[in-house]
Parts: structure tokens; sequence; C-alpha cells
């Protein structure tokens, strides 16, 4: 007696929404399931919604950002901007929480990663000529390092500061600092916060 | 104190449920039958670390595909499981964020082994491994530090390996994080030894009942200055392909009346260097924490002479929960005896 299984079709939704991060193999069942017996054309527009940011959503050459073929890149077009100020991040989702603090009205860089010899990540991956393009053509006054705080992230902080200390003197560069989180008590701390937090204190 | 211990798929143990009461709990049993597994799982409750798995899944029972350790520690009930390869740790039933907000809740821990030998007889590695446990249970930020500094060690040497031409500009990027952690790590270390040398010394003369000073040295391979020592050593260090100086070739020098205790102290005197060092560990812990460490004592009672032994039981922190693993009892006298709860260990479980 032959073992029953999916039909072809729907295994190959499952293989394909097994490769979407975060999803292991029995959620990607349960949504391959969910989308069958869904109808109303849901399945369709999540198809074009697929397809449709896939056309129109490329990286801003400039910035790293996400531009999109219709408005073009939303940081790079507001002037309201202060240009002589550039934060540098990771990744494109990493200005959003920054967007959100309201506290930053200079532009940014995404680099599009971070420099990690051991997952084969080398300088020449990320958007750092771009960056240095950015300095050299304009009139930035300082770049704000704001890469994480994990092996690789201080890696490619230490990378950034050597090459723009070289290549721009008068350049700041500074980086985020780290310590306690707002509206915590200290008891709330791990021990290893605490220590950064006393590492990084500063004169009142 | 630890007052109970329960473990599920542990090593051979399927379950195991072990109330535990009184300063000294002895286990006994013959070889293979799991004495050294219970402290195993006691250690990693504690430190999250295994004194002899390189690997968490190494512990797994066979055929499973996670353990389950339980503790009731000083009135808080810990849990650190595996299950595939998800781990978890939780206090008070609450699921502890990361590794270290979990630690800050237990409690220190002292391992005692027939292993402890290669302290003085083996590589630098052992020695850096036994700083490295210490250190990271006194000083916040060292585990971290230290495992920072190897994932940058990493990366340095693989640049030096891929390249043949090295590219400077990145290694230098690793070369800082090396000087900013190794800079914690060692200096830690030189406060740790320090700290220990005085109750070493002790320890060694009670057990030895011999003037016989110890003497304890940390010899830093790049010397106090470490970004000058990366930077002098380059060369080298491109010509070798690999990070041949800082805290990863740091060393711990033992001295016996001012001899290399590696190559001219006796058998006997290696052992008692060996005790010394974990009795001293123990007292160092208790004096930076304010708490009595528990002692995981495995097997050594067997392996000293009767002088030793005595001396070693005296020198026990009285105040200090005390889990020893023996073979045989003869060694034990009447009085330890009864002052001590017992169990035998059969490989299945504890009665």
């Amino acid at each position: 007696m032959a073992r029953i299984d999916f039909p072809e079709e729907v295994k190959l939704l499952i293989a394909h929404l097994k490769r979407l991060p975060g999803v292991g193999p029995k959620s990607a069942e349960r949504i391959a399931v969910w989308l069958i017996a869904r109808d109303g054309g849901f399945s369709d527009d999540l198809a074009k919604a697929i397809m449709l940011s896939g056309e129109v959503i490329k990286d801003c050459r400039i910035c790293g950002f996400f531009e999109s073929s219709v408005i073009g890149c939303e940081l790079c077009a507001d002037l309201q901007r202060d240009t002589t100020m550039i934060c540098v991040v990771e990744q494109p989702t990493d200005v959003l929480p920054l967007e959100r603090t309201g506290a930053f009205k200079g532009s940014y860089h995404c680099l599009g990663g971070r420099i990690a010899p051991l997952d084969d990540i080398a300088p020449e991956d990320l958007r750092i000529d771009s960056l240095v393009s950015r300095i050299a053509g304009g009139c930035v006054s300082e770049v704000i390092l704001g890469v994480g705080s994990d092996v690789e992230g201080e890696a490619t902080a230490n990378y950034l500061a050597e090459l723009l200390a070289t290549g721009f003197p008068d350049l700041t560069v500074t980086r985020l600092a780290q310590g306690l989180p707002a509206g915590g008590g200290l008891d709330n701390a791990d021990e290893l916060t605490l220590y950064r937090a006393l590492d990084g204190r500063r004169r009142l | 104190m630890l007052h109970r211990l329960r473990l599920r798929n542990f090593r051979c143990f399927e379950a195991l449920d072990c109330p535990l009461q009184g300063e000294v709990t002895l286990f006994a049993g013959n070889n293979a039958h799991g004495k050294t597994t219970i402290l195993e799982s006691i250690c990693m409750l504690l430190r999250l670390q295994s004194p002899r798995a390189g690997t968490l899944s190494e512990v797994v029972r066979l055929g499973e595909d996670g353990f389950v350790i339980e503790g009731d520690f000083s009135g808080r009930q810990l849990m650190f499981s595996l299950s595939g390869q998800r781990r978890q740790m939780k206090v008070d039933g609450d699921i502890s964020k990361n590794r270290a907000s979990y630690l800050a809740e237990t409690g220190l821990v002292v391992w005692m082994g027939n292993d402890d030998l290669a302290l003085v007889r083996g590589g630098g590695d052992v020695r850096r491994r036994y700083m490295d446990f210490a250190a990271s249970q006194i000083y916040p930020g060292y585990r971290n530090a230290l495992r920072a500094y190897n994932r940058a060690l990493r990366a340095r040497n693989f640049l030096f390996k891929r390249d043949n031409r090295p590219r400077w500009e990145q290694i230098a990027a690793y070369t800082k994080l090396l000087v900013k952690h190794g800079t914690v790590i060692a200096e830690a270390r030189a406060d740790l030894i320090a700290a220990l040398c005085p109750s070493a010394s002790h320890a060694q003369s009670g057990i030895s009942g011999r003037d016989e000073s110890l003497g304890l040295n940390y010899l830093r391979s790049g010397g106090e200055d470490l970004a000058t020592a990366y930077e002098q050593n380059a060369d080298q260090d491109s010509r070798r392909r690999q990070t041949h100086i800082g805290p990863h070739r740091d060393d711990l020098i033992l001295e016996i009346k001012g001899l290399a205790a590696g190559q001219f102290a006796s058998e006997g005197q290696q052992r008692t260097i060996a005790l010394a060092l974990k009795l001293a560990q123990a007292e160092v812990l208790r004096e930076a924490k304010g708490a009595d460490p528990v002692l995981l004592i495995d097997d050594i009672f067997g392996e000293l002479d009767q002088a030793r032994r005595n001396a070693l039981l005296t020198y026990l922190p009285k105040s200090s929960q005390k889990l020893i693993t023996t073979t045989h009892l003869d060694w034990a006298d009447d009085a330890f005896l009864t002052a001590s709860q017992r169990y035998l260990v059969d490989g299945s479980g504890v009665c």
C-alpha cells in the first residue's frame, strides 16, 4: 500500500514556504493548508503583493535604504534632513526604530550587513565605497556608527572608524552608547548591561 | 545549598529524584554507574557548563532529544533544559532571557576531580580553563569578554589563513577587539591569581604538613600592554598565519619552593598542589561573593594517602555543601559517616 502524502503541488508550496525566515516545517505545512482552504482571492492578492514589491523595491544606490521605482528613496528625497550627519546602520530595517524615536534628523547609510570573515563577508560586499563617496562629495561633519554591539558589529565599527579617520581627518566619528534601558531600575538590568553602563558613565 | 536534584534523560539516568540534606552527601557505587554524572548535572544546573562534555547534546540520554535538570537551590527553583536545539533556563518558573541573568541567580561551584592533576602536569589550556571557570564566577563581564575574545580571535586567525597577502585594515579591526576584551580577561586573571596565592600556599602547607611554599604567577604572553604587543608581533603572526600572543596563550606558573612544579614536584606534591588550587578557589569565591560555593568532589579520596586525606577533610570549608563520589567508603571514619547523607548509585537511580 502506497504511503499517502500531500499532492505534489502542495509539497512544492510547503518547500518554498520553508525557506522563509522563521518558518519551520510544521509552520510551512500549516500556512500552506491555510492558504489552500482560503478563498476570496487572498492567494492572488498575496502573490501580486510579492511580485509587485519585488519589481518596485530596490536598494537605494546612494544610502542603501528601500527605494521604490514609483516614489524613489524617501530618505534621499527628504530635503528637510540634515545632510551633515550620517548614521551608519547594518540593514535598512535598522533605520525604522531610529526614525520612530524622532530624535535623529540626519541622513542614513545602510551597509547591507557587517564585516564577518567567518561568514565570508568582506568589506567589498558592503556599501562602504558609496559611504566614502558621500562623505567626500558632501559637507558631512559627523558620522554616527549605529552598527550592532556583537563581535562582528564592533569589528565593522573599528574598521570604518579607522578608514574614515585616515581618509577624512576633520570628520567626527561617534558610536551609539550602550547602557541601562530607559525607565528601568538597576535591579532589572543584568550584570553585563550594568557593567557596560558603568563603563560608559558620563559627568553631569 | 542544593536541597533537591531532579534529572530527566540525563546521560544514564532516565529519571532521578534525589533529596539532599546536610553539609556532606556521599555517592558510593561502582565505576560506570553514574556517580560523576550526578555531580556533572549539578555543575551544569548551577554554571550552565559541564566539566567534561564539550557540547550540550553529549549529555542527552541515548535515543532522546533533550534533558531536564531541576534543583531546589537556596529557596529558588532552578531549571535548565535542552529540547532539540533549544536550551532554556528558568528561575522560580520564569524563563531567563539570557545566560547572564540566570547565572546571577544561581550559586558558585568548585569542581575537584582526579583530572585536577593535569593542572600541574598538563598544558596551559588546563590552567587557563581553571582561571576562566573561577574568574567568570567572580567578575561581571568576564564570561562575555572571553566569548567575544575567542570569536574575534577565530576571525583574526581566519583572515591570516585566508589571504596570501594579509589584509591589515581588516586584521586591525579585530586586533582592537582582542586588545579591548583581552585586557579585561588579563586584568581579571591577574587579580584572581593575586587573591588565590596566599590561600593556595596556606592550603599547600596545611595538607602536606610541611613548610612548602607554593608560588602562583600569571604569565602574560604579550606583556602588560597588549596593543603594543600585537603590533610588535604582527609580522610573526602573519608568517605563522595565526595569533600567537594574548590571553589565549597566557599561563599560570606554579612553583614549589621556587622550582617549577610540573617538573620538580613529586607525584604526591603535585596532587597536593592540585587540591590546594581548588581549595583556594573555594575560599576566593566565598570572599568575593559572600556566599559559600558548592564543592563537587569527584572520586579523589580513594587516590590520596591517609595523611593527605585527613588533612584535606579538615581543610574542606565547613560551611560549604560538599557532594562527594567514591567507589568505596573504607577511607571514611565512623564520625564522618554518621554526619553524612549516603546514597548508593547503581546506574539507573540512587537509594
